[in-house]
Formats: structure tokens, sequence, C-alpha cells
């Protein structure tokens, strides 16, 4: 008898995990295993007939990392990728929980409308985001900037920020647009889960005496433990990967190629770019970027003790 | 420890009207229930009290200081709440310690009153242990211990005991009341209980859609209650309701049916005066004497005609559900005598007991001549 119930629950199981399951496979298992079999290729200008069945072992890694070494260009993509993400996820995530908290101490007619005003760069198309940023940035004196630091006397004459100011014009730029796109979303987060505690709570904390920072301090960011923890490790995840805003700063000439370019948009322009296209190269890099985010993902999660959050599932079978 | 007089306060939120126009004081050292149904103001009372909501209009005193302004950190209030409010991220210790710290009390201090306190309540073997690894009971006492260490100036407990089961209730009931006469605190206890209510308190508010019904000791309550909502509420069952009309000779009686029910000389006097023709009869439960047989009438006693309707044995007695025409009323029997449904059966009420309502305004008439 208890056996029987026991095979059913595991049919069950098999039965929910399925549609999970095949979407792994499909959308990340197999290109995973296509790329690291791609690296392995000479592979360059999607000449599949003439690469795909010939293997060189490591020497697309070993090109990467002479090139890496020795090559000013991809050492600075390793540099940019570093402040980018490092820089643009503490923006995030503190932005995020600022706004959040914001949000939560103002009226709640005032909040929604506050909070729709933060979600917009997410909600624009991509495109027509990046042109608002590239007539802010732009180098003449067409650029807002330009014009309003003119005006105001700062400047002469019109600077182009993302090509002549090194590097901290282009990396300032990067970080700020895809900086405005990734505090939506840990204000969201971090807004649903302030809201979700318990009024009573805060009520006591009021009664015994707390103030809204010690409310904040010693309340509500404790009890957004969990929600920090995973914006931060998303973020990480996602800054380390994400290329669309930059490409198309980099494309437009608002933001210098060698200062903007980072580890994954490398991967992009190597394999897709302008040139000679080299998959092979390409998708080593993109192995290692894998690699290192994996690697970057487990320690964020034991560094903030994600395994001693995870309880066992409340709506088990 | 001061009093707490509320002054004609008002709490609206938008359209509704959670609090209107509460006059109400709390005497120093006074245990006042406020006790009222679902939705009908109670919390928004005691947060008022407690500063998290500012009055739409009216003042609040603490003694004669006007507090109405004050944010809760100036207030020095405790308060208990129904599902405890335990900061869950903290060990219970730091959970009764909380208020302190932020007073900036120093460290000494802070654990010499919390172990203090812990000794009161009985938690001191539970203070290295987060709240989710307490039972209902320990919670309750650590939300107690929270609110005592700070010795605020009033207590105010927000249905604390509801998620206990009657057991447990009963004794913490117990050990609540004794806490709070000990340590000479005001309390204000909100309950819709009003067994809670009737067992702990000095005296009951009664409130019920914002409007405060009645204020007074427990017995004044439940014997003379103001109105029919008073002595609807209060009581389990609660008071029955009878129309009933009024004949006016040489002494003044009531009709029931067909029956007459003799009045006692207060009430005499009080219809002649109000000159009612119909009033609403309340009787409680086991005001009644319920006789099978219209031979067992004491003469010179009055009755009124009913059939049974449904016969729930209790144990200790019998509650007969009963129907007076249209009316249906419930009423102790002692379980000695037999009954099944369909009997008819003559109610024999308590001269002293029968109370009378004004059945426009619902007040009782008692009232309504004094004012
Ligand atoms: N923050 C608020 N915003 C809007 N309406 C509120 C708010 N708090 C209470 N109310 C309304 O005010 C009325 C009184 O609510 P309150 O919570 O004081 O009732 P209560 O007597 O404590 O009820 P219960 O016994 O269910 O706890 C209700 O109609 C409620 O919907
Ligand atoms: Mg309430």
């Amino acid at each position: 008898m208890k056996r029987n119930v026991f095979s059913t629950n595991k049919v069950q199981l098999l039965i929910f995990l399925l549609p999970a399951f095949l979407i792994v496979l499909l959308f990340y298992i197999i290109p995973i295993i296509i790329t690291v079999y791609v690296s392995f290729t000479p592979m360059r200008n999607w000449n599949i007939d003439k690469y795909f069945n010939v293997i060189v072992g490591l020497q697309n890694y070993n090109r990467l990392f002479s090139l890496i070494t020795r090559d000013p260009v991809a050492r600075q993509v390793v540099v940019n990728t570093i402040v980018f993400v490092a820089i643009t996820l503490v923006i995030n995530v503190l932005g995020g929980l600022g706004l959040a908290l914001a949000n939560f101490f103002i009226d709640e007619r005032v909040s929604t409308g506050f909070r729709t005003l933060w979600l917009l760069p997410r909600m624009t198309p991509i495109a027509v985001y990046g042109l608002l940023w590239y007539y802010f940035f732009h180098g003449s004196n067409i650029g807002m900037l330009n014009s309003i630091a003119m005006s105001l006397g700062l400047i002469k004459k019109p600077i182009a920020w993302g090509q002549e100011v090194i590097p901290w014009g282009p990396w300032s730029i990067i970080i700020i647009v895809n900086g405005f796109v990734g505090v939506s979303f840990g204000m969201v987060i971090f807004y649903s889960a302030l809201k979700s505690i318990p009024r009573e709570l805060i009520i006591a904390a009021r009664v015994d005496g707390a103030s809204n920072w010690k409310l904040t301090t010693n309340i509500l960011i404790p009890l957004l433990r969990w929600h920090l923890l995973f914006v931060t490790t998303w973020q990480l995840l996602s800054l380390l990967t994400t290329y669309a805003h930059t490409f198309l700063l980099v494309e437009w000439g608002v933001v210098s190629r060698t200062y903007g370019q980072t580890w994954a948009l490398y991967v992009f322009n190597t394999a897709f770019g302008r040139g000679e296209q080299d998959q092979g190269l390409a998708a080593a890099a993109a192995v290692i970027l894998v690699i290192f985010g994996a690697i970057l993902g487990w320690i964020t999660v034991r560094a903030l003790g994600f395994n001693k959050m995870i309880t066992k599932p409340k709506g088990d079978i | 420890m001061v009093s707490v007089r509320l002054e004609k306060v008002t709490k609206k939120f938008g359209k509704v009207v959670a609090v209107n126009n509460v006059d109400l004081e709390i005497e120093e050292g006074e245990f006042m229930a406020l006790l009222g149904p679902s939705g009908s103001g109670k919390s928004t009372l005691l947060y008022l009290i407690a500063g998290i909501y500012k009055p739409t209009s009216g003042k609040i005193f603490f003694d004669d200081h006007d507090v109405t302004n004050l944010p809760p950190r100036e207030r020095n209030v405790g308060l208990v709440f129904q599902n405890y409010a335990l900061y869950p991220h903290m060990k219970v210790y730091d959970n009764i310690a909380f208020p302190l710290k932020i007073k900036k009390v120093p460290k000494e201090e802070i654990r010499r009153k919390v172990f203090e306190v812990a000794k009161l309540l009985r938690i001191e073997h539970l203070l290295d242990r987060y709240p989710g690894q307490l039972s209902g009971g320990q919670q309750q006492r650590v939300a107690i211990a929270r609110a005592l260490v700070k010795e605020p100036q009033v207590l105010l407990l927000d249905e604390p005991l509801s998620n206990l089961d009657a057991l447990l209730r009963v004794s913490v009931r117990s050990e609540l009341k004794r806490l709070q006469k000990n340590l000479g605190i005001t309390a204000i206890y909100v309950t819709h209980d009003q067994a809670e209510a009737m067992a702990l308190a000095d005296r009951i508010a009664i409130i019920n859609e914002g409007v405060i019904q009645q204020v007074d000791l427990p017995e004044v309550v439940y014997n003379r209650p103001k109105n029919m909502f008073v002595g609807g509420f209060i009581g389990n069952p609660p008071m029955n309701f009878v129309e009933a009309g009024v004949e006016y000779n040489e002494t003044v009686k009531l009709i029931v049916g067909e029956d007459s029910v003799w009045l006692p000389q207060e009430y005499i006097e009080i219809l002649r005066k109000l000159k009612l023709q119909k009033v609403v009869l309340g009787f409680r439960p086991e005001d009644v004497l319920v006789l099978k047989d219209e031979s067992q009438v004491e003469p010179g006693s009055s009755v009124i005609r009913g059939e049974i309707f449904t016969v729930e044995p209790m144990g200790r007695e019998v509650l007969l559900t009963i129907m007076i025409g249209e009316t249906m009323v419930k009423v102790y029997a002692p379980p000695t005598q037999y009954y099944s449904m369909g009997d008819k059966v003559f109610l024999q009420i308590n001269p002293a007991k029968l109370r009378l309502f004004d059945p426009d305004t619902t007040i009782a008439l008692e009232y309504l001549v004094k004012t």
C-alpha cells in the first residue's frame, strides 16, 4: 500500500517537472553543449560545412588567453567588465533598495506614479531608450548634456563624453544607462517584499519607539535579507551577460569601443560583429564567461548564506 | 501610571468613520475592556491612543497632558497584538530588549530588565530561541514581556488571547489580570469575547460602528444594558427581545399576544411618564422559569405562552428555543424536566430582571427618563 502511494507520487512529480525540464533542455542545455563544442572547432564566418567537424582542441582557449595577456584591447575588455559589473551591481541593489524604501515611506498615491516612472526604462524598447541616451550624451552641441553644460558656462565647446573623457566617460555612460534599467528590478522586488511585511510588525516597532531610520535598519532590512540576496545574485549574473544597450551605444559611437566593450559584448562582436567573425573564439569566451558566472554566483550564495535559507518545500506532496 | 481621556475623538478613513465622537475616560490603574463586534473600531481606538493614527478631530490626554499630536515613541505605551507581531529575525531576548535598545538604555540595565520581566512571565528559558520556535502561548508571553519591559504608562492589548485555545486562554487571562493589578498599570483590553471582558475588566466599554454605547461596571452592563444593542451583544446567548403593547388602567401592564405581563413599580412610573403604546420587552435566558403546566403558575405572577422549537442539552442546563408568536427566544431550563419539540410551555419572567426598551430609539426606558 505504502509503496503504491509512493510510486504515484513519483509519477506526479515527473509530470510536474517535465515541462520545466524540457524548456531547460531546449533553451539551456542544448545551446550550452553546442557552444562548448563550437569552442573546440575553428569555426569562422559561419562556415558550418567547412569547420563544424574539425576539432582543434584548446586552440581557441590558448588564443583567448594570449589575447588577454598581450592585446591591450582584449585586456581592456576584462577591466571594463569588472568595473561595469561591480559599480552597476552596487547601484542596482542599493538604488533599488533606496527607491523601495522611499516608496514605502511616502503616500501610496504618490508612490504608484513614482514607481511607474522608474519602470519606464524597462518598459521602453531598448532602441528607443538607447536613442534617448544617444541624444543625451551626444558629442556635438545637439547632445543635451553638452547644451546644458554650455548654457551654464561649465564648458566652452561640446565634449564627446563617451570618446574623449577616458576611461571614466564611457564607463559612466554604460553604468548610468544600464543602472537606470536595473534599479527598477530591485525596486519592484524590494517594494513588494516590504508591502508584505505584516502591518502589526511595523506598528509594534513604532510603539517601541523606532524612528524611520531605526525601523529601516533594525526591522525592514533584516526582513529583506532573502530578497537582497536574490536581487544581488540575479543582477550579478545578468550584468555579466548583458550587452544590448551597450552594443547600441558603441555602434552609434556614443561610447568608445575600447572602453565600452564588456566581455559579453566582446563575445557578441567576435561572433557576429563587423569584419572577420570568429565563432570558435567567441564560443571559448562565452564558455569562460559562463564558468566565471557560475563561480561568482556560487560565491555570493555562499557568502550571503543562501543555503541556510532554503527550507523544505511548503507545498510538498 | 496615568489616566487616559478621549475627548470627542473622531477618526475617518476616507468616507469610513471608524471612530465617531468618542468620549471616554480610563482611570489610573484601571483595567478597561473595550468590547464590540468586528469592524466596530476597537483597534482604531487603540491605535489612536498609541499614536499610530492621528484623530481626524478631538483630543487625547494622558493625565492632563495633551498627547494628541505626539508620535508613538513619545507616549510610552505598550501594545500587544492578536498575532503577537514578534520580530521574526530576532531572538526572544532581542525582541524584549528592542524597545530599550531604541531608547539607548545601557546594556547592563537592558539585561537586568529583560531578565526581570522574563522571570515575571516565566519565559527565562526561552530567551535564546527565535519566535518561530515557540508555541502560541509562549509567543504571547513574549509579546506581553516586550510591552511591559519599557514600563509603559498605558498597556494596550488588542485581542491578545484570541489565538490561544480555550483552556490556555482562561489561565493566561487570570495571569494577565494579576499582573496588571500587581503592576498597577492602566490597561485597555480589546476583545470581542464578552465572557473575557466580564471576567477581566474593572469596567467595560461597548462600542458599535465607532460609537461608544455604554461604559459601566460589568454587572451593570449585563443587568442594565443601556440599549438593545448592548443587551443583544452581551451574554451568551444574548438578551431576548419580544415586542409588547402597553395597557394603561389603574395599573400599567404589558400585552404579549393574549398574555398580560405585570410590571415592577419602577417601570410603571416610567411608562406613565413616557406614555408609550409599544415597548420591547427584554429578558435574559436565565431569568425565566419554564413551566409545562398552567397549574404550576403561582397565582398573581404573569406568564407568556410559547411553544418549544428546539431543545439543546448543555450539561448543567438545557437551552430551549421557544416561539412566542412569531418571535424566537432562548431560555435556560434545569435538566430535571423533560422537554420535547412542540410542547406548549409557560414562561414566567422574573419581574425584577425584565428590561424595557423604546422600539424607536432602542434605548432602555430607565435611561430615557434620566436624560
Ligand atoms: N487603515 C485603514 N484604512 C481604511 N479603513 C480602515 C483602516 N483601519 C480600519 N479601517 C476601517 O475602520 C473600521 C474599524 O476598523 P477596526 O480595525 O478598528 O475594527 P475592529 O473593531 O478592530 O474589528 P476586529 O474585531 O475585526 O479587529 C472598519 O470598517 C475598517 O474597515
Ligand atoms: Mg481589530
